[in-house]
């Protein structure tokens, strides 16, 4: 998972036709999931191939792995300890049930007999050993290692270099692992839901180390069946998964891009994405689509406008809290971007663990926007306000969005504050993000894994090479070092509460949008299509009707 | 001709080898880093570090560049940094004839068309047929492609249902046929006003009325003297063509679903993913300087004063 460069983004989406097609959205509610009845099970026809948009994965590498494409094929090929199911509950994969020591800092995983190997091989602890201890070598080059497996023992001396196996994997016998980690972190089992923790098979790896992930043998709901560089990638159904036997036969992803709208008018795929420009006419209830359209909720995302509050003039938080509260967010997601978007409120999105419905965020106020400039250091004297430049991301010249040029008008017109607009291609950008060059810059957040941890502290603790705005309160690192490691659920998320306030009221960003509420067009024989926010083993819950 | 050939192919390493320093040296210096773009939101400085130093990207660029041209020299293209455990070599070997056969298609379609539209409107010089001609050319070489694939696609897909909206079946599938009109027309249109341009000169020369002086049948003067002659600045720009129909097109290549080369370098470009990037310049080059070669050999054919390697023989 990586970055949104929300333009850029936008602007795949205009240039190649979508030629990733849906993304795996979001949910409305998953609520009926596959806990469903005999009764229920019996009604769902087996059989049949789903075709859909894809783009070609990065890798089929688990431990390579690193964005979202690829992780959305390998969750279905490949399988680790545990999974997130359609409710984003953790659950049992390949570990039966796990116990976990007092002082939390020692997993033992029992595994299921039953999970097996494509080949038929039951999987074992080794396996397991064997593909996380893989995931730390530095021969893998695992751009995302330290992500997720770098809060067990002995991960950082491996990747250094400085051992020849990672000391907190412990096989205790051919069915279950220990594994320790360095605090008691209660996202630890989150984490191994992403495909660096993915167990793959020694044998499989040792026979062809350049290319055997083109004929994996894995331990997923799906087999790899074949996969046509830049052309066609097709899964074909695991009858032997141990969590249960897929219902269709086949997914067919189309790689080679393509205009996915039209590709589904001409019912050549079954699933597509609506974008900005098709969606009034989608929208029509005279139009057939119509009864075909369903709308996702809020991906697990943000996307905002980051200050450098070391720069002036957003060294004073009044300016910063002006800026925001300056242009109304809500009128912005309905009018101009036509609900596509939530606006944002506070920094966890909706539906994400930890998310306090109790946050107000900025609500539209100008008055107090300018008086709050007024009371700023620079308000005696506005026309001497440093100038300011936003840089956004944008390769091949994307444009600026209109919800942007309605804010900066907002700021214009409400505040008298102008804002340059500075365009760099995304590579350019990164370098220059990641050296804290920018003034004030537009950038986005995915979540890599469910847990508050993984937006508030990773954005926002002083020392977190994600805390692009200079962002530092000594209070809110405290906060979040104790939310770390604190067991209980709900102190934990009361302490997030606090963090996530804290930061509001310091108003290091410009809260803008939840990204990505998505309208996706489903053809009405496909069955068991989860709209969800974040990538999980989806594809065996469809199935498909006769229509 | 076999020495001119050798004398022209002898410089091919030379230039090959200034084209991938320069390459080389502007993806290392220039900005925009590779690592990075690959960490995304997972960038530390202490992971940038590791990854560098796996890449051999910590090394000193002068070195760097013997390791690559040493592999290279070996067929070793690398590892794609994007498309992780994938050889470049892998990347490009199936795309590369995809987006020459598209190329190719087009080509056919802009010659196929462009000379005869070009001969029509300059034999009927000053008629309104030839102000058709002319001014359907500059329409269709000023229509840019993400105008014209999805009024195709929109007109023989979607409406009239006749061609498949995307993919790719090879030079003889009926899908090929949209996006090498897509991407022909702006080529016919060329072709044809340079055709037309020729025509014009040659048909006002002396050797012309010569030889409808000495009685041969129209047909035969048009065909024999007027357009082989004026095919010489014609070939010179197909030489220009041929050479590009390697590198693919982008734009197209993503409307029409094409697995191509074009998408991939495009990709490779922003992502910095420095293995690709140079072996599709170092395939580029070569293609280019192989075409040349190509239209200088005939040259000789079209115009018997040209002598190679002796140069134009005066009139």
């Amino acid at each position: 998972m990586h970055f949104r460069p929300l333009l850029l983004a936008a602007l795949a989406t205009l240039v190649l036709a979508s030629c990733s097609g849906p993304k795996p959205s979001s949910a409305p509610s998953p609520t009926s999931v596959p806990s469903t009845s005999l009764q229920q099970e019996a009604a769902k026809p087996r059989g049949g191939r789903l075709v859909r948009l894809g783009s070609d994965p990065t890798t089929l590498d688990p431990q390579k792995a690193s964005d979202t494409t690829a992780a959305a094929i390998l969750v279905e090929v490949f399988g680790g300890l545990v999974t997130i199911d359609p409710d984003l509950n953790i659950v049992p994969d390949l570990a039966e049930r796990w116990d976990i020591s007092p002082d939390g800092l020692v997993y033992t995983f029992h595994l299921n007999p039953k999970a097996k190997f494509h080949d038929g091989r039951t999987v074992a602890a080794e396996d397991v050993r064997y593909s996380l201890d893989r995931a730390a070598d530095p021969k893998t080059q695992s751009p995302v290692v330290d992500t997720y497996l770098g809060d067990i023992v002995g991960v950082k001396e491996r990747l250094r270099g400085k051992a020849q196996t990672v000391s907190g994997l412990q096989v205790l016998d051919n069915q279950t692992i220990r594994i320790t980690i360095d605090a008691p972190k209660s996202y630890f089992l989150a984490k191994l839901t992403y495909p660096t923790a993915f167990v793959v098979d020694r044998k499989n790896v040792e026979s062809n180390p350049q290319g055997w992930f083109l004929r994996p043998n894995g331990t997923g709901p799906f087999k790899l069946a074949e996969y046509k560089l830049g052309d066609t990638l097709l899964l074909k159904a695991n009858a032997d998964y141990h969590l249960g036997a897929p219902y269709l036969d086949e997914a067919e992803f189309i790689l080679g891009g393509g205009s996915a709208m039209l590709m589904y008018e001409n019912d050549e795929i079954h699933v597509t994405g609506v974008g900005l420009a098709d969606l009034e006419r989608v929208k029509d209830p005279s139009n057939p689509l119509n009864k075909e359209l369903q709308r996702a909720g809020p991906q697990f995302e943000i996307g905002y406008l980051g200050f450098n509050v070391k720069d002036p003039p957003f060294d004073d938080p009044k300016v910063r809290m002006a800026m925001n509260l300056a242009f109304d967010r809500q009128k912005i997601a309905s009018k101009v971007l036509s609900d596509l978007v939530i606006p944002a409120k506070g920094i966890l999105p909706p539906g994400f663990p930890g998310y306090n419905s109790a946050v107000q965020g900025y609500a539209y106020n100008p008055d107090k926007a300018r008086q709050l400039l007024k009371e700023s250091k620079y308000g005696a004297n506005l026309a001497q306000l440093p100038p300011i430049t936003l840089t956004m991301p944008g390769n091949l010249g994307a444009s600026v969005g209109l919800d942007l040029e309605v804010i900066l008008q907002a700021w214009k017109q409400e505040l008298g504050i102008n804002v340059e607009i500075q365009q760099t291609e995304w590579a350019i950008f990164l370098e220059d993000v990641n050296r804290r060059r920018f003034q004030m810059y537009e950038l986005g957040w995915i979540a890599d894994y469910p847990d508050p941890q993984d937006f508030l502290d990773v954005l926002f603790h002083s020392q977190s090479s994600n805390n692009h705005s200079n962002y530092s309160n000594p209070q809110v690192d405290q906060l979040l070092e104790q939310a770390r490691v604190e067991p209980d659920q709900a102190k934990r998320y009361a302490l997030y509460h606090q963090v996530e306030q804290l930061v509001l009221e310091d108003a290091p960003w410009v809260l803008l949008w939840h990204g990505s509420e998505r309208y996706v067009l489903i053809k009405p024989e496909v069955q068991g299509y989860y709209l969800l926010p974040l990538i999980i083993p989806r594809l065996r819950y469809i199935y498909l009707t006769e229509q | 001709m076999w020495a001119y050939i050798l004398r022209r192919l002898i410089w091919l390493p030379f230039l090959l080898l200034f084209v991938s320093s320069i390459t080389f040296a502007l993806g290392r210096y220039g900005p925009g880093d590779p690592v990075q773009v690959l960490l995304g939101q997972h960038y530390s400085p202490e992971v940038e570090q590791r990854i560098r130093a796996q890449l051999g990207l910590d090394r000193n660029v002068a070195v760097q560049y013997g390791i690559y041209m040493r592999d290279a020299l070996r067929g070793d293209f690398g590892e794609s940094y994007k498309y992780r455990g994938r050889s470049v070599s892998e990347l490009l070997v199936k795309r590369i004839p995809v987006s020459a056969q598209l190329g190719l298609a087009a080509l056919v379609i802009s010659v196929g068309l462009g000379i005869p539209v070009g001969l029509f409107a300059a034999l009927k010089q000053g008629t309104v047929w030839d102000t058709v001609a002319v001014a359907g050319a500059l329409a269709g070489q000023s229509l840019p492609v993400f105008l014209t694939a999805p009024v195709l696609l929109l007109i023989f897909a979607l409406k009239l249902k006749l061609l498949p909206t995307h993919g790719w079946g090879g030079f003889f599938d009926s899908r090929i046929i949209m996006p090498a009109l897509v991407l022909g027309i702006p080529g016919i249109a060329i072709i044809a006003r340079l055709t037309r341009a020729s025509v014009l000169d040659v048909v006002g020369q002396d050797y012309i009325r010569t030889a409808r002086a000495k009685g041969l049948p129209e047909r035969l003067v048009r065909v024999r003297h007027i357009l082989r002659n004026a095919l010489v600045p014609v070939v010179t720009t197909l030489g220009f063509a041929l050479a590009g129909l390697a590198s693919g097109s982008f734009i197209v290549e993503g409307f029409f679903g094409i697995p191509g080369v074009g998408l991939l370098t495009v990709e490779s470009l922003f992502a910095r993913d420095y293995p690709v990037i140079m072996a599709v310049t170092l395939i580029g080059t070569t293609l280019f300087v192989l075409a040349n070669l190509l239209v200088d050999l005939a040259y000789p054919f079209l115009d018997p004063r040209v002598r190679l390697g002796g140069g134009i023989v005066a009139r």
